[in-house]
């Protein structure tokens, strides 16, 4: 029973940062109707920065959080101007080899700045893990779950409240009606790009420090962001919520009671199953974004 | 107000719009009629800076809007309300409305109108936290209209109100915009229902296929045989 209760706590927290990688995808793709390969190498971004910023920069460990997102969010909007802006109404397929060709680019940049060697990041945590009955977690993880929770309301705030959230769920329900309310479509396009990086650089951020930095973490976090938001169907903030705690679940109890070498398996094992008998995901509904 | 100069718009190698002129005066309804394809959408895209025109020009209160983008075309003052509504489905009554002043600064001012389009369309009132996705065609078209007029637009243009319409909201989509004209708002209205359109405007532009084939006071285009049998047949 113990057992099972810590096998829960941890996927609890796994998946709030699950949670975080899956709706930066899910935004990008439900507003842009681009599927964001380079999703992955903005998570290894994020933790790189954070990496540098606190190892040879010294920076406040929360400040370097903030830090990191804004960089994520930046090297978003670039990615988002040098490429995507012209590739505006260019098919599906056209966009989905662009973005493969930037994920390549920017993997061996990474393994070019800070070489291939695995790097680690200290945080200020006690290292003393936090005990409650017979339930133990790190302090850094704690700090994790809670800090994702955060982002992942703050989206949902963002995306349903404001200004800006209501003209890009306007811009993908319907581009040129958008147009003509005077919502100017590229920069909506901008912004949301940045937005999903700023997403996937702060969940590197927060986990880099909790496992090792590595020019290749990029590709299992790109392939659980997509497993997560094919979990909750594409373009589903909601889904891809829940999708992402789902995938922990799984994970979590799959590694415990069955196999821990199979961990990273389950998760698929889970999406063929879903792709063979609910191919629009778990949560399918019409409203995409919001 | 709004004057239009040989413009040509071309989708690709077709060309929907074959050197097009046209004048709206302040204060006036015009028709727009004609065929389906005769280029009656595609004048009203080009217009709102949706589609840039291939040749010719487009001037509205004597500023030259042909490459103006759509933002600036709004903030000039030109406001479409689109064919099939085109309302945002999964934003609710509000939030379309919202999106209708979307470049509108002056909160108190936003708050009133808000205040006057529920007055004036109560079942928006009714229904304003619903999305506009479950909304009836009719009541989508009313807000169509309400968000159109949220730019407190000095043209307002419309493009087939009556598509799709049951009888009695067809009706009353017309008395609607015999009223926003009445308030002192010209209207540039595209319609396929040519008599309707006829006997409600002050001046009518006949198009077929991508050019000018008639124009005149919608009285005598009534009366003209050509419309006459092409359009009223019946």
């Amino acid at each position: 029973m113990d057992q099972l209760l810590q096998h829960l706590l941890n996927a609890t927290i796994l998946g709030g940062t699950y949670a975080l990688l899956g709706i930066g995808l899910t935004l990008i793709f439900g507003i842009m109707r681009v599927v964001n390969f380079t999703h992955g190498e903005l998570y290894a971004f994020g933790a790189y920065c954070m990496y540098a910023l606190v190892m040879p920069l010294g920076l406040n460990f929360f400040m370097a959080l903030v830090v990191a997102m804004a960089l994520g969010a930046l090297l978003g909007a670039t990615i988002e101007l040098l490429l995507l802006s012209r590739l505006r109404g260019a098919d599906i397929d056209t966009t989905m080899l662009v973005m493969i060709g930037a994920w390549i680019a920017l993997q061996n940049a990474e393994q070019l700045a800070w070489t291939g060697v695995a790097l680690s990041i200290n945080n200020p945590f006690p290292s003393e893990p936090l005990i409650v009955g017979p339930l133990s977690v790190s302090w850094n993880r704690v700090y994790v779950f809670f800090v994702a929770l955060l982002l992942i309301l703050g989206t949902y705030y963002l995306i349903n409240r404001t200004h800006l959230g209501k003209a890009m769920r306007a811009t993908f329900q319907d581009r040129d009606t958008a147009a003509l309310m005077g919502i100017r479509i590229d920069r909506i396009h901008t912004a949301t790009f940045a937005l999903g990086s700023a997403l996937a650089a702060a969940a590197g951020a927060l986990l880099g420090p909790v496992f090792v930095v590595a020019p290749t973490m990029g590709d299992l976090a790109a392939a659980k962001a997509f497993a997560i938001v094919i979990l909750g169907g594409l373009g589903n903030i909601k889904g891809a919520t829940l999708g992402g705690f789902i995938l922990a679940f799984v994970e979590e109890l799959g590694a415990g009671y069955i196999s821990s070498g199979y961990r990273d398996a389950m998760g698929f094992l889970l999406i063929i199953l879903i792709l063979l008998f609910r191919p629009t995901g778990l949560f399918a509904q019409k409203e995409r974004v919001g | 107000m709004l004057e239009l100069r040989d413009l040509v718009c071309r989708y690709g190698k077709v060309t929907a719009v074959k050197g097009l002129s046209l004048k709206v005066e302040r204060g006036q309804l015009v028709a727009l009629i004609g065929t389906n394809g005769a280029g009656k959408t595609t004048t009203l895209k080009a217009i709102s800076g949706l589609l840039p025109p291939s040749g010719g020009s487009i001037w509205f209160d004597g500023v030259d809007i042909t490459r103006a983008s759509a933002r600036k075309i709004l903030s000039l003052g030109i406001a479409q309300c689109p064919e099939g509504r085109h309302v945002f489905p999964y934003m609710t009554v509000t939030e379309n409305l919202e999106m209708g002043c979307y470049l509108r600064t002056d909160k108190q001012e936003i708050a009133a109108d808000f205040e006057r389009m529920f007055e004036q369309f109560p079942r928006l009132a009714e229904r304003r936290l619903q999305p506009a996705g479950t909304l009836s065609g009719g009541e989508q078209q009313m807000l169509a209209i309400a968000r159109a007029l949220m730019s407190r637009p000095k043209l307002m243009l419309f493009d087939e109100p009556s598509l799709g319409l049951a009888p009695n909201f067809v009706e009353r989509t017309f008395d609607i915009i015999t009223n926003i004209r009445a308030n002192g708002t010209t209207v540039l209205m595209v319609e396929q229902n040519a008599l309707a359109a006829l006997e409600m405007c002050d001046h009518a532009y006949l198009l077929e296929s991508g050019s000018l084939a008639l124009s005149g006071s919608g009285a005598e285009l009534i009366d003209n045989p050509h419309v006459r049998s092409a359009y009223l047949a019946g």
